[in-house]
């Protein structure tokens, strides 16, 4: 009796009336589901730590980007004494921190003071595991490396050849380490 | 007007694959006597030729700054020779298999200066 009655308050209700309530019901049914899946699969405050050190990965990959075509295609060094462009501290860390790639001729360069290196990168058909290109805040230089292994007369050997990066070669799309001196 | 912009165009991609492919001897013998050799990533030799192989004297300058002038036993620095690092330190002394093999001296960029017997790349204290 009681429901009937109530069906029929409502019934009675103006049209917009009964349309605002639906309209509000629609929007609470949302919300609640919105908060029971994300407290079932969602990640929160952590989600939204990751998401902001992604959007400042971005916008630090974009400003080195920038860098990179704003200088001259060629050999850039941090020496005096060549003809090459020649960085400046600032633009070297810069530099230093948007390279990535070590070409063929700076590895087999690395290697003439390393022979155990230079048989396995030879006998292993000139492939390198891992190269890393990093700044070294304490000594304010930039350290470029990387690691030859595989099986060299029936050993397995795994050598890390790392040195500084004293110059690089600017294509005027990326950068690479052009020599890497480790005497 | 569309055929010759295409013929234009075909004709620069094989100008420019055959420019970017352009590695062999450019001048000179290259075969027996004395030649230049280009590589593929600019690296060059001018020098001694015996039998296609690099053999006697030549010069060797890689893209990145190395270069190596002295004496090539079939194409591998042997013999006496000086390699020059890119930010101009040197090695002046014997080579074997392409390695520093025997009496030299290396002298840093600095000035400082290291005299001794070599055994493939390693100074032998």
């Amino acid at each position: 009796m009681l429901k009937k009655n109530y069906n029929y308050k409502i019934k009675d209700l103006p049209e917009s009336l009964k349309q605002f309530i639906g309209l509000i019901i629609i929007t609470l049914i949302v919300i609640i589901s919105f908060s029971i899946l994300n407290g079932m699969f969602g990640e929160g405050d952590e989600l939204v730590k990751r998401m902001k050190i992604e959007e400042e990965r971005i916008a630090e990959e974009r400003k080195l980007n920038k860098l990179i075509s704003s200088l001259p295609s060629g050999i850039l060094v941090t020496f005096d004494g060549t003809d090459h462009y020649k960085l400046t501290d600032e633009v070297y860390e810069q530099v230093c921190n948007a390279t990535k790639l070590i070409p063929q001729r700076a590895i087999m360069g690395a290697n003439f003071l390393n022979f155990r290196a230079h048989e396995l990168y030879t006998i292993n058909g000139n492939k390198i595991d891992e190269t890393f290109v990093k700044w070294d805040q304490e000594k304010g230089k930039c350290f470029a490396g990387f690691t030859v292994s595989g099986n060299n007369v029936g050993v397995d050997e795994s050598i890390t050849i790392s040195g500084e990066a004293l110059s690089f070669l600017s294509t005027g799309i990326d950068t690479r380490v052009y020599f890497i001196k480790n005497f | 007007m569309k055929k010759s912009i295409i013929v234009f165009l075909l004709s620069f991609l094989a100008c420019s694959s055959v420019l970017a492919r352009s590695t062999g001897c450019k001048e000179g013998n290259c075969d027996n006597g004395y030649g230049k050799w280009v590589y593929t990533d600019k690296t060059t030799y001018e020098g001694e030729w015996v039998s296609t192989k690099k053999q006697g004297i030549g010069i060797e300058t890689w893209p990145n700054g190395y270069i190596y002038k002295g004496e090539f036993k079939n194409s591998v620095w042997s013999g006496i020779g000086t390699l020059t690092f890119p930010d101009g330190s040197t090695y002046e002394g014997e080579w074997k298999n392409g390695f520093m093999n025997g009496q030299g001296i290396f002298t840093w960029s600095d000035g400082k200066q290291k005299t001794g017997i070599w055994k493939n790349g390693k100074l032998q204290e």
